[in-house]
């Protein structure tokens, strides 16, 4: 019985002091994380939007499609708009789902888009980060655009060795694409 | 001078990588650059100094049937406090490591280290174990990263921007994905028992493998191992 009582005591006195430290280091990192996180938006919002002046993190609108809640991210320069982000998510990749960010301009064509989160294979899938892949993004006009693989007959040349990733990212993009051009007039027009 | 020669035994004798053979799912999992291998092999190594230290301290006082559970708890809190102050202060590393950090708490190095080495001896001999056995762990995966890395990408990064191209070489993908993860172990495991067969001849004695490592079954060991 003695023995039992000690077990207890001591299992729930280690727990109890670990349990402290953590909320003791919880509170001073969790200031520094959560500003990690708003710097890394902020700096995907600044790659794929034209020049702006206003915070388009907080300058936001949402809108409903298909039971899917879309954030859009409204840049303005001196009051008036100049392009919105959102960020979009395809399942359909190689290695779990890939999250992108996409920018586009007043003019309704494509600024640039930015991959924030994938797990594709290293060396190949992971290649949708690249320079190469990213840049034939920007300047391509919504409506002119046929937005898939040139494999599927559309425009953009996908990775090489990588046509599924590529294909997801494409997906992706052009589905923020279509809400977006259906409610330009709602977002462009948001809280101004 | 135990102190050096504790921690010393961890670097070479009793690698845990190319000697005791433990943490393997870290190990064939980061190492696909070298960046990636120093950041967990630090993250690792700061959790086993702070384990050791506190395991070491408690052994008198945790009783033997719940000191699994206890040892447990203890690294758990160290994982969980370098997750919080990686993702805190070094957000892009934590992005690349992601999983692995939470891993670290069923690495068996950690969990074999309290188990065989701090429950048994004092203190300061526990933080120059967990010294040793972390330098071990960050070189192991450095030099595998390093190999995978210049064959699998053709580069070598070490932190951030510090990084070089290596020109004309055509990386060989595999060497980055999972299988190029066993093949260059499986290499530099039997280069290890190589080197140490040579050098046991040269000084005239022989080198028996652990013999979960015994190749001698092969060519190249084989001749030295007799």
């Amino acid at each position: 019985m003695k023995d039992t009582l000690r077990l207890i005591v001591v299992l729930t006195l280690i727990c109890l002091l670990a349990g402290l430290m953590l909320a003791w280091v919880n509170k001073f990192t969790a200031e520094p994380i959560k500003q990690a996180e708003l710097a890394e938006k902020m700096n995907a919002l600044r790659e794929v939007l034209p020049e702006y002046d206003n915070a388009p993190n907080s300058d936001t609108c949402v809108i409903e499609s298909d039971g899917k809640e879309w954030i859009f991210y409204v840049a303005r320069k001196g009051g008036s708009f100049v392009g919105a982000a959102f960020e979009t998510v395809s399942s359909e990749g190689y290695g779990g789902d890939i999250t992108i960010m996409v920018g586009v301009t007043a003019d309704e064509s494509l600024c640039a888009i930015d991959v924030l989160k994938a797990k594709e294979t290293p060396g190949l899938g992971a290649k949708i980060d690249a320079p190469e892949f990213k840049e034939q993004f920007s300047g391509k006009g919504i409506e002119a655009t046929t937005w898939a693989v040139t494999k599927d007959q559309g425009d953009i040349h996908a990775v090489t060795a990588a046509t599924i990733s590529s294909r997801a990212v494409v997906t992706a993009v052009s589905q923020g694409l279509d809400v977006l051009k259906k409610n330009l007039d709602t977002i462009s027009k948001a809280g101004s | 001078m135990t102190f050096y020669k504790e921690m010393l035994k961890g670097i070479w004798k009793e690698n845990p990588i190319f000697r005791l053979v433990l943490g393997m799912c870290p190990t064939l999992a980061v190492t696909t650059s070298v960046e990636n291998s120093l950041g967990m092999g630090l993250a690792a190594t700061f959790v086993l100094v702070c384990s050791n230290i506190v395991i070491s301290s408690l052994r008198n006082l945790i009783p033997a049937k719940v000191r699994i559970p206890c040892f447990i708890v203890v690294i758990a809190t160290f994982v969980t406090i370098v997750d919080l102050l990686m993702n805190a202060f070094a957000h892009e590393l934590h992005k690349s490591l992601g999983l692995f950090i939470p891993l670290i708490v069923v690495n068996c190095i950690i969990l074999g280290r309290a188990e065989a080495y701090a429950s048994k001896h004092p203190v300061v001999r526990s933080i120059a174990d967990g010294i040793g056995m972390g330098i071990g762990f960050t070189l192991g995966l450095m030099v595998l990263g390093t190999c995978r890395e210049i064959l699998g990408a053709g580069t070598i990064t070490v932190w951030g921007n510090l990084k070089w191209t290596i020109a004309g070489l055509e990386p060989m993908v595999l060497m980055i994905l999972a299988p190029g993860g066993f093949i260059a172990l499986g290499v530099l495991l039997g280069l290890m028992n190589h080197i140490q067969a040579v050098s046991a001849h040269r000084r005239g004695q022989t080198f028996t493998p652990p013999a979960h490592l015994d190749c001698r079954h092969c060519v190249m060991c084989g001749k030295w191992g007799e």
